[in-house]
């Protein structure tokens, strides 16, 4: 079980620090001595401690520990020499403590399901794995490393939980990762999980400048972490783990941990990796046929002529030079990660610094394409006194940026790329005589034409467009505070700030599609959140066989969020593109402030060591819930027992079964209101006019205009509320060699905050938000690794994962059963919830089909609406189309229904792992079955005449269901009838109904089901004796690796995964016109020392 | 160990000062009060967004819309096809039923006649009323029956009032604003420069007063026709001087662009286009207005009138006069009804005619009301009431649409409002002709 993986956590080593005491002297006892696991490898990160007297030592890489006593404390006594590794079974070995050096060397046995795992659970809790009664997943460095992108931490979850489901944009630098756990519970907003960083939350919110159908790609906020730094992730799935954290925990919660210097000499590692990316495919493209319509050709040659913009023209003739104009936009790209750390300390005091240094430039060709990320940290703490310890984590991340339009944009890269006629060279862009941007529905253009729109912009312009940047500087820190004032008694203090401020700049150039006469948009994003998390635990022990322990918690969090948006309209001179070069501004300004009042209480008991139980309850108060509302409870419970307890110790089950554990658990998360939605004001951004796009607003001719806003404030706003039950069970077999856990789930969410409309008559206002909607989920959780083979030189694991989750919103609001999200997608297929499906599918038209026992109006009964089904005729196939009219084709459906849904029916990971010696093997595939996309490209590439699939126009003879539309059954007059006999047919069909003019997407949704081969990674380990003597060095490690070698998917576009507004959009599966994913081979160098 | 249990305390007694004062730490500040929208608004600033929101009304695409089906403009494209072949759905109103309601609408109007009231400002009380009075009274033209006595009380389901009487309470809301515009004294300073068409010239708004009163008593002549002498009582009180025409005024910046202009060149180019049997009309009549109206080869509209900053013109001193005319003209005053024909004709610069009366001069009338209502609703107001010009539907055997549909939103919200498939074909005020006013000919369209 990946999940299980390793970590050794610095509570740990915090506790003993705390506990760790007393001046140094000169002539105390050392010990010292190695710890290996099977086979006798060595076990870095081994705690090798005396029991009671609080002092003890962290194992090197190569298993060697060592610790000094004081003079003052050896007295001859014996004492118990402790052993712990995470994942191991702890040994304990009774050693006489005097003068000198003490040498005892552990041997330890895995265990399988890493019981003894010390992992955090969140607001400054931490708990051993086996008491742990709700699901919580850890996801060890190693694993972290093995990213689609390396740069997004998020990103790099892909494949490795069950029902952590992880949709990277696109392969562009700075592109966002979409994350799901345990399907969506909320109607609104995107459902991502809270993001913790050391105990203190952090901001993942992704905003585009200009909205995510168009823009540019951009990062989920929590991409700027350096994965580096982090040392393990722990992912709280169900409502029992995460009620901790009440209503910011709806989604389910990250707990990132970052790396922590150890006592012990001073180790120094460097880390350099090169990796050179690709674009894994390119969309087909048609080289046959050129640019024009009817067979005829279409280009023009006069000053400032418009030239078709469709590539139905002629046949080319051989010797016609062609351009693969979705090829020729990429190379390779190349980043460079270059991460630095130094750590150490005594038994006081102990520090980790480290840098990196990531260069990002993508495939994209041109300067305007890379992503760049300078981190540096500091973790430190000291303990002042023998009960009191202070610490401290300090990040500052600067990232910047230079990005590509995408999208649903004229002034977009693939969307003019891909457009363009294969008989059409898009170089020289510039026309050699003006200078001016050419492109091949404007081919010529003179100096007149400095503001005239090109049609849609040739891609190389696009690429040459400087005007899309970002840059960023993020300060994250925290103090801590540990106080031990007695043996019963530990406060834990957290006061943490992350604070961000993000600059944006998006341009269109003169000339640009877009807006040719020129834009510049300014957007500046400052953010601060200050947390504040206090806990108090209390332990007894009534008997050896009943322990308890008492958390009581306090939280107090910030959130202010300061925005600044600029619209600069028209040019005036070509450069720069700044807002002071614009004829006219429209500046606007959103600000915010969240205030989080959260007590928490937690009771752990724990029963003859095998049966424990924890009951909790979070009191939440926020100031964005109602008056009438001001705080939430949040109540969970979760039952862990150990049955194989029963016969003895730990692992010492009968036989086959070593380990075995059962669990149940319930509990209450909630998800916050909007800011400020409890609020009716006025409004000075209203604008009015026509869903046409033409609109005034209501400041005119230097006067300030104040109306009504158009949503009516909801003084009795709740939190959204998750109630979920879940069991499960964890199952280790034959010692280490195997372990096996399942868990179900069931989730319902209720008060889910939807808008709604409201009768303007009575109210003035056209929408409330109220809470509403219910949404259930519910799904399974497969896991289990085998170890089969063990030894000194050869290890060999296997690991499978596997999850299903079923969502449906299973009802909105009396009468509505369906809500759009019109920023998601298109007309013809458009986001939205509807009942009956889960959040985030796709709506939009369908043919008629038969055997649905529907009614409709067909060709040929005069306009009267017959039976579909009769008219269908007999020996149909279920959902046959119906063909019939004059030309044998499908009949347009007028009613709007689901099309699509993007969410996956399962998903898995497989990984596997071997090492030979010095040498390690591991990698993982990503599978996903199910999940459907709209292949918004394809559908306007149809159109255009430009994909290959439109070479069909030389086939005489097309009929439905044989060579067109080939995967559906038909059924009706027309059925097996030819209904294109000539390119003129052809071309009507495909600018008409058959492309994305057509009100009939459904014709373009495909199976999004994939294999990901993500990872092939090969790590050499050189730590011979001549690497110290000669090279200085502890260890070095060689890493050849390759990422995204092979995606196996029957779909037709670019990528099932990408999708077209990343974590911006609650809707995934909308393909339209972004930018493919890589595939990368990599090569890493660490040094040790 | 005492040091400690000080520390302790004083940690404790910490975390309980913060959980005592956990209401402060959760309110105040901009924890309760939106920092980016205001929560009041001084009049001036309240009558800034409803000019803006009365400009859309007016103006987008409600005028479009009608000019269709006026067969002054031509759907080319898409959507424009659709609704110029009469393809009525609650779409096609666009939001145009609520926004009488929303924000710079019916509920801002109020607040403005309540904040003017309060602060002893009649004037800007009457302003209030006049476009109250001119949202209201164009509402019913489009869609009838309305929720109006009952609006703005936040009650489940508001009844409507029937169309008829909504145009009484218009009536007598503009006799109200007369009395208020007429008020002097300290307090009355009226909206001065927040009032983008008058500059707070209570005279004009007067005369604009007038001027609607004659529109919406016109309005209703089909069903009352004992209404023309008042038509042309209030008529001859309104606006007879171009310079004191209602326009919507745009800067021509961002988000003050006139609508014709954003809809023709920015969004939408290629969905209307003039309509031949519109330009016809113009070419057979010599009429100047071919191209003030139209580009040279009549593809589209006149550079002039797709400006960002062209001004509007929204209530017209042609329409009062040409009001006036035909109230005079029905009410057998065909001496006063040449006049005000010919002092109309002259502002479009046609030569004065002489020697019409009866049904040719009503024709010359109504034809020149038709013409001089472009890119107005009044012309499709004007065809509905008299069948003139006498157009021919553009889908055979179709009639040519009477009345918006109300919006989905405000029949889903609203159980008074019928499903789109009940609700009537016309409104009250206005009856099928059964012929054209102008000719006696059949009516083609109605």
């Amino acid at each position: 079980m990946r999940s299980l993986r390793l970590s050794r956590h610095r509570l740990v080593t915090g506790a003993l620090l705390v506990l760790a005491s007393s001046r140094m002297f000169a002539q105390g006892a050392t010990i010292t001595g190695h710890v290996t696991g099977e086979g006798g490898v060595p076990l870095p990160g081994a705690t090798v401690s005396i029991a009671g007297m609080g002092v003890g030592s962290i194992t090197r890489n190569d298993g060697l520990y060592t610790f000094t006593v004081p003079a003052n404390r050896v007295t001859g006594q014996v004492v118990t020499l402790n052993a712990r590794r995470v994942g191991y079974t702890p040994q304990n070995a009774q050693v006489t403590l005097a003068a000198g050096t003490i040498t005892h060397d552990f041997a330890m046995t895995a265990t399988a399901l890493q019981l003894e795992q010390v992992i955090v659970t969140g607001a400054g809790t931490s708990q051993v794995r086996e008491r742990v009664g709700s699901t919580i997943n850890t996801v060890d460095s190693t694993t972290l490393k093995r990213a689609t992108q390396p740069q997004n931490i998020l990103s790099s979850l892909s494949a490795t939980t069950p029902n952590v489901r992880v949709n990277t944009q696109s392969g562009e630098p700075g592109a966002s990762a979409f994350v799901m756990i345990r399907g969506a519970t909320s109607v609104t907003g995107t459902n991502q999980p809270l993001i913790v960083v050391d105990n203190q939350p952090i901001d993942n919110t992704t905003m585009s400048t200009n909205g995510g159908d168009g823009s540019t790609v951009t990062q989920n906020r929590a991409a700027d972490i350096n994965p580096n730094d982090v040392e393990s992730i722990q992912i709280l799935k169900g409502s029992a783990a995460s009620a901790i954290y009440g209503a910011r925990a709806a989604n389910g919660v990250i707990l990132i941990t970052t790396k922590h210097g150890t006592n012990g000499p001073t180790r120094y590692s460097i880390t350099s990796t090169q990796t050179f990316d690709n674009v894994i495919k390119t969309f087909p493209l048609q080289q046959d046929f050129g640019q024009g319509s009817s067979g005829k050709p279409g280009g023009c040659s006069a000053p400032d002529c418009s030239a078709s913009s469709l590539t139905w023209g002629p046949e080319l003739t051989g010797g016609t030079p062609t351009f693969n104009h979705g090829k020729e936009i990429y190379d390779t790209g190349l980043t460079s990660d270059n991460a630095i750390s130094v750590s150490g300390g005594t038994q006081r005091t102990t520090f980790f610094l480290s840098g990196g240094l990531t260069d990002q430039i993508g495939v994209m060709r041109g300067p305007n394409n890379r992503y760049d990320r300078t981190t540096v940290r500091l973790s430190a703490s000291h303990q002042l006194l023998n009960t009191l310890t202070f610490g401290g984590n300090f990040s500052y991340f600067n990232t910047t940026g230079e990005y590509v339009q995408k999208g649903s944009n004229t002034s977009g890269l693939l969307l003019g790329a891909l457009r363009t006629p294969p008989d059409f060279n898009n170089l020289p862009y510039l026309d050699p005589t003006s200078g001016l941007h050419r492109s091949y529905r404007f081919p010529n253009p003179t100096s007149a034409s400095i503001t005239d729109s090109r049609g849609y912009d040739n891609p190389f312009f696009v690429l040459n467009n400087s005007g899309n940047r970002s840059e960023l500087g993020r300060f994250l820190g925290n103090v801590t505070a540990n106080w031990v004032p007695t043996s019963w008694l530990s406060l834990n203090e957290t006061f943490g700030a992350d604070n961000y401020t993000d600059s944006r700049l998006e341009a269109l150039p003169l000339t640009s599609s877009g807006d040719p006469v020129g834009n510049v948009t300014r957007f500046q994003i400052t953010n601060l959140e200050v947390d504040h998390n206090l806990t108090a635990t209390l332990s007894h022990e009534f008997s050896s066989d009943f322990n308890s322990r008492l958390v009581l918690g306090q939280n107090l969090n910030s959130r202010r969020n300061r925005q600044i948006f600029i619209f600069g309209d028209q040019l005036i001179a070509p450069s720069p593109l700044a807002i002071q070069n614009t004829v006219s501004y429209t500046p606007s300004e959103f600000r915010s402030l969240r205030h989080v009042a959260g007590y928490f209480t937690q009771a752990e008991l724990d029963f003859y060591n095998q049966l424990h139980l924890t009951a909790g309850v979070r009191d939440d108060g926020f100031s964005t819930f109602g008056a009438s509302h001001r705080t939430a409870l949040y109540p969970k419970v979760d039952a862990a027992w150990t049955f194989t307890n029963l016969f003895g110790g730990a692992n010492n089950g009968t036989g086959w079964l070593s380990n075995g554990r059962l669990r149940a658990a319930y509990g209450e998360t909630g998800r916050e209101p909007p800011v400020y939605a409890t609020i009716s004001a006025l409004s000075t951004t209203s604008i009015f006019g026509s869903g046409f796009g033409d609109f005034i607003g209501s400041k005119q001719s230097g006067q300030g205009g104040v109306v009504t806003g158009s949503n009516l404030g909801n003084s009795n706003l709740r939190p959204e509320r998750n109630r979920e039950a879940e069991v499960g069970t964890d199952l280790g077999f034959f010692g280490q060699r195997s372990d096996f856990s399942f868990t179900y789930y069931n989730k319902r969410s209720s008060d889910v905050i939807l808008p709604v409309p409201v009768n303007a008559a009575a109210t003035g206002a056209s929408t409330a938000l109220v809470n509403g909607a219910t949404v259930s989920n519910k799904g399974v959780e497969l896991a289990l690794n085998v170890r089969p083979y063990t030894s000194r030189n050869v290890d060999f694991s296997l690991g499978v994962n596997y999850a299903k989750n079923i969502g449906r919103v299973t009802s909105l609001i009396q009468g509505v059963q369906f809500i759009p999200y019109n920023n998601e997608g298109f007309t013809g297929a458009i986001g939205s919830s509807t009942v009956g499906f889960a959040p985030g599918v796709l709506r939009g038209q369908d043919f008629i089909r038969c055997g649905l026992g529907e009614q409709a109006a067909l060709p040929g009964t005069g306009g009267a609406v017959v039976s579909v089904d009769s008219a269908c005729g007999s020996g149909f196939k279920k959902g046959a189309l119906y063909i019939a009219g004059s030309n044998n084709r499908p009949v347009v459906n007028p009613d709007e229904q689901v099309i699509a849904d993007p969410n996956p029916h399962w998903t898995s990971g497989l990984n596997g792992s071997l090492r030979i010696g010095k040498l390690q093997f591991t990698t993982l595939l990503d599978i996903r079955r199910g999940g459907q996309v709209w292949d918004g490209t394809r559908s306007a590439l149809d159109r255009f005449g430009t994909a290959a699939e439109t070479d069909i126009r030389r086939d005489t003879a097309g009929i439905f269901g044989q060579n067109v539309l080939g995967n559906e059954a038909v059924a009706g007059p027309g059925a097996g009838k030819v209904a294109f006999r000539t390119l003129g047919d052809w071309q009507n069909w495909f600018t008409t109904t058959g492309g994305s003019a057509s009100a009939v997407q459904s014709q373009f949704i495909e199976d999004g089901s994939f294999v990901k081969w993500r990872e092939l990674s090969m790590i050499y380990t050189l730590d011979a004796p001549w690497v110290r003597s000669r090279l200085g060095l502890s260890s070095a490690l060689i890493r050849i690796a390759g990422r995204n070698l092979h995606t196996w998917t029957k779909y037709k576009g670019l990528d099932p995964e990408t999708n077209l507004g990343g974590s911006e959009f609650l809707t995934q599966g909308i393909d339209f016109f972004q930018n493919p994913q890589t595939r990368s081979f990599v090569v890493a160098v660490t040094l040790n020392r | 160990m005492h040091s400690r249990i000080r520390l302790a305390g004083l940690a404790g007694a910490m975390a309980l000062v913060v959980a005592c004062n956990s209401d402060n730490f959760l309110t105040g500040g901009e924890l309760s009060t939106d920092p980016n929208r205001p929560t009041e608004a001084t009049s001036g600033q309240l009558f800034v967004g409803i000019q803006a929101a009365v400009w859309a009304q007016l103006e987008s695409d409600p005028a479009r819309v009608t000019n269709l089906w006026a067969q002054q403009l031509l759907g080319t494209n898409i959507q424009y096809i659709d609704i110029y072949n009469y393809g009525v759905s609650e779409d096609v109103t666009n939001g145009f039923h609520a926004s009488l309601y929303t924000g710079g609408g019916l509920v801002d109007i109020r607040r403005l006649e309540a904040q003017a009231t309060a602060a002893h400002d009649s004037i800007f009380l009457g302003v209030g009323q006049v476009m109250e009075a001119l949202l209201v009274g164009t509402g019913a033209d489009m869609f009838g029956d309305l929720t109006y006595t009952h609006a703005l009380t936040s009650e489940q389901n508001p009844p409507l009032d029937p169309q008829m009487a909504i145009y009484d309470s218009v009536q007598a809301l503009l006799s109200r604003a007369i009395v208020n515009l007429a008020a002097s004294g300290p307090t009355n300073v009226g909206p001065a420069s927040a009032d983008l068409a008058y500059g707070g010239d209570p005279t004009k708004w007067t005369e604009l007063a007038h001027t609607l009163k004659a529109r919406f008593l016109m309005h209703t002549a089909e069903v009352r026709p004992t209404v023309y002498p008042q038509v042309v009582t209030e008529a001859s009180k309104g606006i007879t001087n171009p310079a004191d025409n209602f326009n919507a005024v745009f800067s021509g910046n961002s988000n003050e662009q006139n609508f014709w202009y954003q809809f023709d060149i920015v969004q939408r180019p290629g969905y209307i286009a003039p309509n031949p049997q519109f330009v016809a009309l113009l070419k057979a009549r010599k009429d100047p207005r071919l191209s003030a109206y139209f580009n040279s080869d009549q593809s589209d509209l006149n550079d002039s009138l797709i400006a960002p900053n062209h001004t509007q013109p929204l209530v017209t001193a042609n329409e009062d006069l040409l009001l006036w005319a035909e109230a005079a003209q029905r009410s057998g005053d065909n001496a006063t009804a040449l006049a005000k024909l010919n002092q109309a004709r002259a502002l479009a610069g046609l030569p004065a005619e002489s020697g019409l009366t009866g049904r040719p001069l009503l024709a010359e009338i109504l034809i020149e009301e038709y013409i001089a209502d472009f890119q107005s609703i009044e012309a499709w107001n004007l065809y509905k009431r008299t069948c003139t010009p006498n157009l021919a539907p553009v889908v055979a055997g179709a009639k040519i649409p009477a009345r918006f549909l109300y919006d989905a939103s405000e029949r889903n919200t609203n159980t008074n409002i019928p499903a789109p498939t009940s609700q009537p074909a016309r409104n009250a005020n206005d009856p099928a002709n059964t012929t054209s006013d102008a000719t006696g000919a059949a009516c083609l369209g109605q």
